[in-house]
Formats: C-alpha cells, structure tokens, sequence
C-alpha cells in the first residue's frame, strides 16, 4: 500500500515538474527514481556458522596497563570494535549504540546482576599514535565508563583485526596535516560458552537491535 | 454554456501556466533554488569534535555547490566524505540541479571542530551555509541524542 502511494506521489511531483520546469523535462526522471530508492532493512545480527577464535592482542588499557584480550575477557559475552577517537561520526554512534542498550539492561528482569556485569564492551584503537591511553580514556568517559580501551602498535591491532575478518589501514597524513584513520565496519560478539566470535553486527545496527540482542549474547545465544 | 465556462476556465489555466514557465527559460535566469531540512547534529562525545547531517535540495535548472560552513559553536567546520571505511575531507560537495546533496551518518558529513562548547540534546546550533552561486543559508540545527537516527522513510522523500 505504501508503495502504490508513493507512486501515485511520484507522478504528481513529476507532473508538477514537468509544468514548471517548461523545457527541463529530464530533471523529472531523478525525481522519480528517488522514491523507489529506499530498500528494506534486514536483521542487524548475523550469526556466524563458523565462528572467529578470539584475536591473541595483548594491548595497553585507558589506565596504561597491560591488556591480555583473551585472558581478560575469557568466559565473559565481549563486544569488539575497532574505531578511532577523532571520528566524529560511526566510531562515536556505533559505540553509544551500545553502551545506552548495555544501560537498558538494568531494567532487564530476566538477567542476574552477575550476568549483566558479566558483559565486556572493547574499543580498540586503529589511530594508536593518536588515541593515547589517556586519549581513549577521556572519549570512552563520554561513552561508557566501563568500557575497555585499548591501544598498542598499529601493526598489532591490524593483525588482530585482519583475524576477524576487518581490514584497516594505517592512518594516512594528508598534504594538509590532516589525518585520515579507518574504522572497522563490524561490531563483533564473543560467546561466553566458547569464547568464539559468533555474531556480527554493522553499521547500520541500531540501539533497538542490541537492545533486543543484548539478554541473548549475554548468555551465549543466539539472537 | 456552462460547459464552455470550464473549458475555457481551463484554457485561461493553461495559458497562464505556458507564460509563467517559459517567462523564466527565456530570461534564462533558471538558476539553483535551495531549501535546507532534516539537519540534526548528534550530541558528541567530547568538547573535541561532532558531526552534523542535513539534506540541501535543489528545485532550480541550475546545480550549485555548497563551498563552506561556518558555525557559532566551533571554531572550524569542514566538508566530509565517507568512502568505505576513510573519510577525507572535501573542497566543496555539489548540489545537482532538481536533486539533492543528502548528508546522511555512514556518508558524507559535517565535521565540526574547535567547539567553544560542548552541545547537548536539546541545544540548537546556528550554521551558515556558503554556496558558489546562491546566497548564504541561515540554519538551525537541533542537537539530538547520541544514538539519534532519522526515521528510515526521510531517505526516499523531499
């Protein structure tokens, strides 16, 4: 039904266009094909058949201690990102995203309070010259307090990202002094039971998706 | 005759539409003619940076170009495009004549920088918007939440 109205919308607006524009009448073509543009959105989650193993990154934390990404987060549901602080957009979106959905779980009934402490969020850093422990740790305050931050050698957290499948380059400096850094496009969930990447998210996930996914990862379910 | 009434009503119509589209073409002033909506700026993170999303739309014969930004709330602001997963920035973004320059969170952006304060939810922040052929645009743009999405459907309209 929403379809047919908008057509029905479209050969006005074209009609219309044709009228005033008297003598421009291919403009009238974008303007159709404009409203057919906007295609359905899928599930935000897709659940891996075969899942990643953890990436062996032992980094730096926000409190400038060492980080050893599989011991810390061994038996605990873990969201990895990979994103920068100078990113004005996707990495701050995608991260509150999930922080305001962790928020909700407090008012979850169906979750212990052990299970919903029980949820590690990583950030790690594909700027590290940049995003300095203390860098990362004023960003994440604006974010999720809790949140890990982690920071180390690009080389290293390529590497560790090349293994789930995310491809980052080395921020780039450009004629003009600026700095041009890559985030990863997937978030990543680790399953509890298995310590295995089994769930992805990409951009497009919103707050209601991890909202809704959140109880399931927690307890190493699919959602 | 009542009969005559209309059609001649509808002649009289007809006319007057011919004269006042072709008034224009032959003066050829057709020229870009702007509107601004759906501008919105997450509330960022930091007093470091933010972003900021709106959509120009061009009813004009005539594409135009949006050149620069300038804001009360930052010092900078600066034209971003989003090419996969690097965003560099930009001398100028084009406005098409009969469309539209959409700027849209994942795609191209405005990046603001410098801020003399750090916007909150609810807050408004004053742009003024430069092009090469059309006057500066005054904008208010509201400060959102954090996670703010536009509802899906502002895509496919005007």
């Amino acid at each position: 039904m929403r379809k047919k109205t908008y057509a029905v919308a479209a050969l006005l607006t074209a009609a219309a266009l044709t009228l005033s524009a008297c003598g421009s009448g291919d403009d009238s073509g974008n303007a159709v094909a404009e409203v057919s543009a906007e295609t359905g959105s899928d599930r935000a989650a897709t659940v891996l058949d075969k899942p990643f193993e953890k990436p062996d990154l032992v980094l730096t934390d926000t409190h400038g201690k060492e980080y050893d990404l599989r011991e810390q987060t061994a038996g605990r549901p873990t969201l990895i990102y990979f994103g920068y602080t100078n990113c004005p957009d996707v990495c701050p979106l995608t991260m509150n995203n999930i922080a305001v959905a962790k928020k909700q779980l407090d008012r979850d009934k169906r979750l212990s309070q052990a299970e919903k402490d029980s949820l590690r969020i990583v950030f790690v850093t594909t700027d590290p010259e940049r995003d300095t422990p203390s860098a990362l740790g004023k960003w994440l305050k604006g974010i999720d307090p809790d949140a890990v931050g982690l920071t180390g050698s690009f080389a290293t957290i390529q590497a560790g990202a090349r293994t789930l499948g995310i491809s980052i380059e080395a921020p780039k400096k450009e004629k003009d002094g600026k700095v041009v850094s890559m985030h990863g496009t997937q978030v990543i969930a680790f399953n509890p039971k298995t310590d295995g990447g089994y769930v992805l998210y990409g951009e497009d996930a919103t707050v209601d998706d991890y909202t809704e996914d959140l109880p399931e990862l927690i307890r190493g379910e699919k959602p | 005759m009542t009969r005559r009434t209309v059609s001649a009503g509808a002649l009289v119509m007809a006319a007057a539409l011919a004269l006042a589209g072709c008034g224009g073409s032959d003066s050829g002033e057709s020229g870009p003619e702007l509107s601004v909506g759906a501008a919105y700026m997450p509330q960022p993170v930091s007093d470091s940076m933010a972003a900021g999303f709106l959509v120009v739309t061009n009813k004009g014969g005539d594409g135009d170009r949006l050149t620069s930004v300038t804001s009360d709330v930052a010092g900078e602001v600066t034209l971003h495009t989003t090419s996969g997963q690097a965003m560099s920035e930009a001398d100028g973004l084009d406005v098409p004549a009969g469309g539209r320059l959409v700027l849209e969170s994942g795609g191209d952006h405005l990046m603001f920088e410098k801020l003399k304060r750090r916007p909150k939810e609810g807050d408004r922040v004053s742009l003024e918007l430069h092009f090469t052929k059309s006057g500066p645009i005054d904008v208010e743009m509201p400060v959102k939440s954090a996670t703010y999405r536009p509802a899906a459907s502002t895509k496919s309209h005007h």
